[in-house]
């Protein structure tokens, strides 16, 4: 309320608050071991950014080729399924870049979960973020946020439909918490209607949240929109209200 | 799936034979934390099927301190999820999670 705003000598002495940058203490270690290998000559700070720039760069169109691949192609999807590392190697996708071994914590041991009718599956990592980045990039927010991480494991359908996806009960719902060196991504049903479409045509509908198993492909639906509810009960802030309250 | 080993190999090789297969009944086993673990709470004590053996690598505790240990078989582990939470509402549903081999334990 605005009776707060008083002030004892008549002058207008407000300071900027200060912009605080909440950081946490593995952010602050992460910066600690990056300056000493800097300064040990481990590597520089310009190879540092360029790997940062190029992690950052990578996002899920190779995942959506793969989808589209292996909808229009039997035999790249038996090897797809078989082994996923090496299927990657077929559109360009090597998990041993930049370093020999992978991206660190993206380990070589990818599997790829079809669904079908009746099997629905969607990913998850509770103990912290484990996601196949080669070929989705970097997870969004939502995924490695402790609400989603805690709850998909115990209501999975619950936290669909919050997605705008509600499953009937009859399909079977798997629940993938990968959180040890297996990463994985979800090869969705091929949506009805699309037969004659071309692989790029298909790409288009297998967006990031495809792959993780909240969301279904569909035609028209090119992008991760997720719906927007009005609030049960929102705050007002009615002149009524504010008397209300005084 | 082949073997991928990939991170820097350890100078021990007496490998732990892998135990399960495919389609065994297995039990998560509920051991003490030693420092680090990646065994979750939700599983422990509660019996799956495994769905798939993986690869053979260091197990969690030993690499969490660079420690060289012995690699071992992980697997992937299907549970009911009514298994894992007594009040789960569906029959069908399932989860599945990835474990070495000395969290588990044949039912």
């Amino acid at each position: 309320m605005q009776t707060a705003h008083k002030h004892a000598g008549g002058g207008h002495d407000h300071k900027a608050a200060p912009t605080v940058e909440e950081i946490t203490d593995f952010e602050v270690l992460e910066i600690a071991v990056r300056e000493l290998a800097i300064e040990h000559g481990l590597f520089t700070a310009q190879d540092h950014r360029r790997f940062t720039e190029w992690a950052e760069s990578v996002g899920p169109a190779a995942g959506s080729r793969l989808v589209a691949k292996a909808w229009t192609d039997p035999g790249f999807k038996a090897r797809l399924l078989d082994d996923g590392v090496n299927a990657c190697k077929e559109i360009g996708i090597d998990w041993a870049e930049p370093t020999g071994f992978g991206t660190p914590s993206d380990y070589m041991n990818f599997r790829v979960l079809e669904d079908t009718p009746r099997l629905h599956h969607v990913i998850v990592c509770t103990l912290c973020s484990c996601y196949p980045r080669p070929v989705l990039g970097m997870s969004p927010e939502w995924y490695r946020s402790t609400n989603y991480r805690r709850r998909l494991v115990r209501w999975p359908r619950e936290v669909l439909a919050e997605f705008g996806l509600i499953l009937p009960p009859e399909v079977e719902i798997r629940v993938e918490d990968s959180n040890q060196k297996c990463r994985f991504m979800v090869l969705p049903v091929r949506p009805s209607g699309t037969d004659n479409w071309t692989e790029e045509e298909l790409a288009a509908i297998v967006t990031r949240d495809c792959m993780i198993g909240v969301a279904l492909p569909r035609r028209g639906r090119t992008a991760d929109v997720h719906p927007v509810r009005k609030a049960r009960r929102p705050v007002h802030s009615s002149p009524q209200h504010g008397k209300a309250a005084e | 799936m082949k073997d991928k080993k990939t991170s820097k190999a350890p100078e021990k090789t007496d490998n732990a034979p892998a135990r399960f297969k495919a389609g065994d009944r297995v039990r998560v086993k509920d051991l003490p934390n030693m420092f680090y673990s990646r065994t979750q709470m939700y599983a422990r004590g509660v019996s799956g099927t495994i769905a798939a053996r993986t690869y053979q690598d260091l197990i969690p505790e030993d690499e969490a301190f660079n420690r060289d240990g012995r690699l071992e078989q992980y697997y992937i582990v299907r549970f009911r999820q009514k298994d894992l939470w007594q009040e789960y509402p569906s029959e069908k549903d399932t989860l599945q999670t990835e474990f070495p081999d000395r969290w588990l334990e044949p039912v």
